[in-house]
């Protein structure tokens, strides 16, 4: 009997040995699918930072549909009738229905926005710790990444009237700052920026995309970089900073309206498609897909002769209705779903000068700017007075032909104090001009 | 054998010498079912009192010697009731055992390597045998046969489509975003039971792979084969299992041969599929029509009464085929004493209540035990399935004109949408989908090809009187080849001008394989009265999978490649994961009076943040049987026992929670980097340092049997911490990461299970008994690190309602944004589930079958009916209750639903030929001939206004269950049956 319990105990403790010995080491996991980000933390090489640069270029394009539906849908200036019901009832306030702090119209651009802002950071820190480039190349992906950054929380600020700027480190968010606050500090960035780009010598380290050719050197890019700091001055009411940034960038009068850098789609992997592009419906083919339909007001208040409402909106063959909602036209700003988007267009620097001279009260100089505007869509020059609130008006109404569906609209009339002033289509619709700050930011 | 027939023989006259002086004589006799008469081998028969016993042999003789007389002779055999008949002289005793009813004589398999009898179980460990799972009626998946069978389970279909689409939760919700389905082991073999995406999002525009409507993989396991199921649902009785056992763990055990003449069975089942609760189409008028659309469509409306006299019923026409079910099964059993076999082959071929969707599954299987010598023996598995499935478009989308309800939501009955006479279909007008022409040109389609291979290898090395220690080595592997093909093409509404075709495919392999090495040793102390078992050893697993994706848009004219395409996607996922483990446990009887177990496992993963930190896991347990006191005397109380039992278990984080990753990103035609998934909303931040989520459970209950457990009564009360719970919560997006993963909470589950079964009746003519059982589970969040938020990817946001995590609350409630408050509007859980089952056998020929399951209380979120609201077809708009529903704000309130029922769950009636009929018919080639009919979801009694109310429209993972988006409606099946025995 001893025998056989020290034969068992001897087994057990080899046994035991064994298990030991077999319990090898488990290897940590690495992703088998994707670079690791802090591998670009420290001495990220060239081609790193290169890949950087355009996730950039391509995270700008985040968020950018639901951008310019959910505020053309909140400003009058069209409907989506689409699958999501949200899109007719919420964003128009359906029998008084408040903006929802968790759902895609609140959340899909402030994401959007902010992960093209994420990126713009770690290109910044990437190229502030690496040895594998000069400082000169350093300073052109610095300058480049703080442009996109401030003109990314630019457009946060047109929807939400607030952001947060101090979001570096995601375990340490800074503040939600309010407009004014957070304009400042964007300026400021804008300024930095250029500082970073004169700095850059002759060209860029990096390859950017034929949506910015003519904006690809320190030099262009910088005049780009100079056209999102007199937006910002505008939008902070400083017309005289405006006018000075506007001769630093490709701002010309007398130019092609088209001129300046775009969003390009592609529909390959990894790629985006134009999201505001619609197909459009025919005869054959009535109502088909989802819709972006132009609100009536659009059509109906527009001058006799516009172009733009010609060259933007086409009838529809079957005006159905959803949600209790309708509109004769629809819309034909992109022709295809591979289509350019103008981030910032010659025509709206017209635009933000003539803003800009009534603000410094050079109001000849507005006048002239808008009709500039006005030829070039067939209308006759403007006959209003030369007032300050005259011009302002007749500023607002080209912007809303120029910009139609540009993601404006809303903006504009909120900054302006205007909301009040929309339609209201079906008895109990609200007008929200802002939306709400998402739920997960944890206000 | 002879020799240890020898052996055996050497030892029961030792042990019987010294009564050599009293008297002695044999007893013989023939055992067999009392069913059918057929000879029972194995059955042990025992000398009451003594420790002396023999078994039946293959013919089902016995001989046993009887040293004192008077003397009681205990017959008893796995499956089969014990009897006890008293002797008082040399005799041929022919003995008829029935089956048994109450299982309590069944073993339940408690450790990795060893089991234990039902009757001395700490746990409330259910099993279900292969007649309660098919016996009733054609299944075709596992987890959907599981329904009222199991108390504790609470089970979701995400479709109804064939081939399943099924989530068990056992003891509510342990893990949220790891894997909160339980563990599944076949025959030793862990299970891969993953729903695999197709990439059809792309095309339909839903939001995320759970939305795409797949199937869960235990659909390629064929219920028939199967001989038990058991159902670890707790933490105390999985603890063996550590840290992948926190959702519990369902072990499953296939079918093995039969030593004796080769049993040859066939089976046939044909039935059919339809619908079972048609909502009906708005009973519109001119008037309902203008006052909802315009004075247009009044006239388009009118034109088609004019035309046809009716409207077009599209629900009746995409979801009213009646599709034809076979299933056709052969299988052998047979052996000898070294050799035992099972050899079974089975075809299901099912269509669903859509045309051109369908499920069909070939399983072939081989069960194979053979004893090399008295040292060593080994049992090999191995499983062959070939399943396809077409499960077509339902469930949530955007845009993609492809979902059934989706676009019936939006589709007016008077807009004629069959082809003409040259085969084009029309547009929708008011969607941008034709449902007929998606019907019969768009494919979602899959075919998985899979081989499970297990593998056990025991060896005896050492055997004495109070002594046996043997080592057990067993494994397998799990390899499943899945492809995926999703197809629109290029005429589909929605894809002309957009994309211009779609084309999916997917080729995905899964591979997994898992290994254990355990060492048991049985010590006989105490003179016999202590019997312990002493087991430990180590396991290991492995799981790897690779998933490739290629996606191709604007198509050649009819084409299917993904050649034929201009714009060409492919994505690359893949995952690789390690686990080790050692556990040791001991086990201790006295007597039959007190059993109690004591173990500890440790477990490291890959996938936790440091994958070489050991996890302990304890266990321990106590069960006490006052029945076998000595002392007990109480004659109709024939079991009595009270049992108590604690355990942990863990769950590691899902792969991939342990790093933060770039996204391909690209424009221009230059790669880029982004943090997150391009096109996709979703940035996940890692967390390096992720523990797994661990559970400790206690477990309380008794056990009661009275009149020869005739009637036995379980009950039992559970509480479930589960600590450290891995969640992924929305970050604030302005971080640039949307979701982390990580230990933020705690939840507790607690609950009551409650089992009673009564052999009603057990006579010549009537046998009838009948079980009932009751159980409930509530849940709360005791801790949660981070503010309340709403669950990602479960729901549709607070504006719709969704899955809401925060403190104090059930973990299961729904919440939505009321008039801008957040306020609880329901909550997925039931108040309480039951079930009745019945089996009665009249006259040995007929046996009668019927459960019936009630689910009371739990809502769910009818979002189908914002959709069909929006499109004025709701059926009950013509109504003032359906308009005053219309004037209120479209949230989460005005959507949650009452979602409890009553359902006749399975129903049959059987026919046996009497043996005299079948011998008469068909000579003694034929054993045995049955047939029957049955029935599946036969009625349902609901306020729920939809399909059903067991619905998910994300799938089985995660908190999923209780949100409706257009689902595949559930079916009514009808069966008949025919059952040979050669």
């Amino acid at each position: 009997m001893k025998n056989i319990i020290k034969k068992i105990t001897t087994l057990a403790w080899t046994f035991s040995i064994l298990v030991i010995v077999y319990s090898c080491t488990i290897d940590e996991v690495q992703d088998p699918d994707g670079p690791s980000v802090s591998g670009v933390q420290q001495n990220a090489s060239k081609g790193q930072l290169n890949e950087l640069v355009v996730g950039i270029e391509s995270t700008i394009r985040n968020g950018l549909g639901t951008e310019v539906t959910a505020s053309g849908t909140m400003a009058r200036e069209l409907y989506l009738f689409d699958a999501d019901p949200r899109n007719t009832g919420d964003l128009l306030g359906k029998d008084g229905i408040p903006l929802d702090n968790n759902s895609f119209y609140s959340t899909q651009q402030w994401n959007g926005n902010y992960r093209a802002t994420k990126n713009a950071n770690l290109l910044i820190e990437a190229a502030s710790n690496t040895e594998f480039v000069t400082d000169a190349e350093s300073n052109g992906y610095i300058g480049f990444a703080k442009t996109m950054q401030a003109y990314e929380l630019i457009q946060i600020l047109k929807s939400y009237d607030r952001a947060r700027l101090d979001v570096a480190d995601p375990d340490n968010l800074g503040p939600i700052l309010d407009f004014n606050e957070a304009l400042a500090q964007i300026r400021a960035l804008l300024d930095e920026a250029q500082g970073n780009l004169s700095s850059t010598g002759g060209s860029f380290a990096f390859p950017l995309s034929s949506g910015f050719s003519g904006f690809d050197t320190p030099a262009t890019f910088t005049q780009f970089n100079r056209a999102v700091a007199a937006l910002a001055a505008v939008y902070a009411g400083d017309g005289t900073s405006a006018l000075t940034a506007l001769t630093g960038s490709y701002f010309d009068l007398g130019g092609a309206l088209d001129l300046g850098p775009n969003h390009i789609f592609g529909l390959g992997g990894g790629d985006q498609a134009n999201p505001v592009f619609r197909v459009p419906s025919t005869p054959e083919n009535v109502n088909n897909g989802d819709q972006i339909i132009v609100h009536d007001s659009w059509i109906n208040e527009a001058e006799a002769g516009d172009t733009r409402v010609a060259s933007k909106a086409a009838p529809r063959p079957d005006p159905s209705t959803q949600d209790g909602l309708t509109g004769t036209h629809e819309t034909r700003l992109y022709a295809t779903n591979v289509s350019d988007v103008e981030i910032l267009r010659n025509e709206e620097l017209i635009l933000l000068y003539a803003e800009a001279s009534i603000l410094a009260n050079n109001l000849q100089d507005a006048e002239d700017a808008l009709n500039t505007i006005r030829t070039s869509a067939s209308l006759p020059n403007y006959a209003g007075a030369q007032t300050a609130d005259a011009l302002t008006t007749e500023l607002l109404n080209q912007r809303r032909y120029s910009l139609w569906s540009e993601n404006h609209r809303m903006f504009d009339l909120r900054r302006y104090g205007l909301s009040s002033t929309l339609p209201i289509d079906r008895a109990g619709d609200q007008v929200y001009n802002v939306l709400p700050v998402p739920l997960s930011e944890n206000e | 054998m002879k020799k240890t027939l020898l052996k055996k023989v050497f030892l029961w006259l030792f042990l019987a010498l010294p009564f050599l002086a009293f008297s002695q004589a044999t007893v013989r006799g023939y055992i067999q079912d009392e069913l059918d008469g057929t000879p029972l081998p194995g059955v042990n028969v025992v000398i009451k009192g003594t420790t002396t016993g023999t078994t039946s042999d293959f013919d089902g003789n016995y001989e046993i010697t009887v040293n004192n007389f008077p003397a009681t002779l205990v017959f008893s055999s796995l499956g089969f009731e014990t009897r006890e008949i008293r002797i008082t002289d040399a005799t041929t005793l022919n003995v008829t055992l029935a089956e048994s009813a109450t299982g309590l004589d069944e073993v339940v398999i408690t450790g990795l390597a060893t089991s234990v009898k039902r009757e001395n179980l700490a746990n409330a460990v259910s099993t279900v045998s292969t007649q309660e799972l098919v016996g009733t009626t054609s299944q075709s998946t596992v987890d959907g046969a599981l329904y009222g069978k199991v108390p504790g389970v609470n089970i979701t279909a995400s479709s109804g489509a064939p081939g399943g689409g099924f989530a068990l939760r056992l003891r509510g919700v342990s893990s949220i975003n790891g894997n909160n389905q339980p563990l599944i082991i076949v025959d030793g073999v862990y299970y891969n039971n993953v729903e695999v995406p197709s990439g059809l999002r792309f095309a339909s525009g839903a939001n995320r792979e759970n939305e795409e409507n797949s199937s869960n993989r235990l659909a390629d396991l064929d219920p028939n084969d199967i001989q038990n199921v058991e159902v670890l649902k707790g933490s105390s009785a999985a603890a063996i299992y550590g840290q992948r056992g926190n959702a519990g763990v369902i072990i499953i055990t296939t079918k093995r041969g039969k030593s004796g003449k080769t049993k040859i069975s066939f089976s046939q089942d044909l039935g059919s599929n339809k619908i079972a609760n048609p909502l009906g189409i708005r009973p519109w008028t001119g008037d309902s029509v203008e006052a909802t659309f315009d004075a247009g469509e009044r006239a388009k409306f009118d034109a088609t009464i004019a035309e046809r006299g009716s409207l077009y019923n599209f629900e009746d026409i995409i979801y009213g085929e009646t599709g034809f079910i076979t299933e056709t099964r052969l299988n052998a059993t047979g052996g000898n004493e070294k050799t035992k076999f099972y050899v079974g082959g089975a075809y299901r071929d099912e269509d669903g209540i859509i045309k051109n969707t369908g499920f069909d599954r070939l399983s072939l299987r081989t069960n194979l035990e053979h004893r090399i010598s008295d040292v060593f023996d080994f049992t090999t598995t191995t499983n062959f399935t070939r399943s396809n499935s077409s499960r077509s478009f339902t469930g949530n989308e955007n845009e993609g004109g492809l979902s059934y309800g989706y676009t019936l939501a939006f589709t007016r009955p008077w807009n004629n949408l069959f082809p003409d006479a040259n085969g084009n279909y029309p547009n929708n007008p008011n969607y941008p989908g034709n449902p007929i022409f998606v019907r019969d040109n768009a494919r979602n389609d899959d075919t998985n090809n899979r081989i499970v291979q297990g593998l056990a290898l025991n060896t005896n090395i050492l055997t004495t009187d109070v002594n046996r220690v043997k080592l057990v080595l067993s494994g397998g592997f799990d390899y499943l080849a899945n492809e995926t093909n999703v197809y629109v093409p290029e005429t589909h509404q929605a894809q002309i001008g957009g994309q211009g075709g779609f084309v999916a495919v997917g080729k995905n392999n899964f591979t997994q394989f898992n290994t254990q090495a355990i060492a048991v040793w049985d010590h006989d102390a105490m003179g016999g009265d202590l019997g312990l078992t002493s087991q430990a050893g180590l396991t290991y697993l492995s799981q790897e999978s690779n998933l490739v994706n290629s996606r191709g848009s604007l198509l050649a004219a009819g084409q299917t490649s993904v050649d034929q395409s201009v714009n060409q996607v492919i994505d690359q996922n893949r995952t690789e994961e390690e686990d080790f483990g050692f556990f040791a446990q001991v086990e201790g009887n006295y007597k039959d009076q007190f059993i109690a177990t004591l173990g500890y496992r440790m477990d490291k993963s890959s996938r936790n943040g440091d994958p070489n930190k050991f996890y302990g896991f304890p266990k321990a347990s106590l069960a006490v049987n006052f029945n076998n006191f000595d002392f007990w005397g109480v004659e109709d109380i024939s079991q009595l026992k009270l049992r108590i039992a604690y355990g942990e278990t863990g769950n590691p984080a899902g792969f991939g929670a342990t790093f933060t990753s770039f996204g391909a990103n690209n424009i221009g035609g230059n790669i880029g980097q982004s943090v997150g998934i391009s096109g996709e909303g979703l940035a996940a931040k890692g967390d390096p340092d992720v523990e797994p989520e661990t559970a400790k459970e206690i477990e309380m209950g008794f056990d009661l049997g009275l009149f020869q457990n005739r009637i036995t009564f379980e009950a039992t009360y559970y509480n479930k911490q589960v600590k450290d719970l891995i969640l992924t919560r929305a970050l604030p997006a302005s971080t640039g990461f949307t979701q982390e993963t990580t230990n933020l909470a705690d939840l507790r589950n607690k609950g009551v299970e409650l089992g009673l079964k009564w052999d009603v009746l057990s006579n010549q003519n009537v046998r009838w008994n009948t079980g009932v059982l009751f159980y409930l589970n509530r849940s709360e969040i005791t801790r949660l690190d981070v503010p309340a938020f709403p669950q990602p990817g479960a729901g549709f946001g607070l504006g719709l309602g969704t899955f809401f995590i925060e403190e104090g609350k059930p973990v299961t409630q729904l919440v939505g944004n009321i008039d801008g408050v957040q306020t609880q509007v329901g909550n997925v859980e039931p108040d309480f589930q039951m079930a009745f089952s019945n089996n009665l056998t009249l006259f040995k020929q007929f046996d009668v079958l019927f459960l019936l399951q009630w689910k009371q209380g739990g809502e769910n979120l009818n979002l189908s009916t914002f959709l069909t609201d929006l499109g004025g077809v709701t059926p009950d708009l013509e109504t003032a209750e359906g308009q005053a529903r219309l004037a209120t704000p479209a949230n989460a309130l005005r959507f949650v639903e009452p979602a409890g029922y009553v359902r006749l769950r399975e129903a049959a009636i059987y026919y046996r030929l009497p043996t005299q009929t079948v011998n008469n018919i068909f000579g003694e080639t034929v054993e045995g001939v049955k047939f029957g009919f049955s029935g599946r979801n036969i009625f349902t009694i609901t306020d729920y206004s939809s399909y059903d109310p067991e619905v998910s429209v994300n799938g089985g993972a995660g908190l999923s269950s209780g949100i409706e988006v257009t689902p595949f409606p559930s079916s009514r099946q009808f069966y008949f049956h025919l059952n040979v025995n050669f």
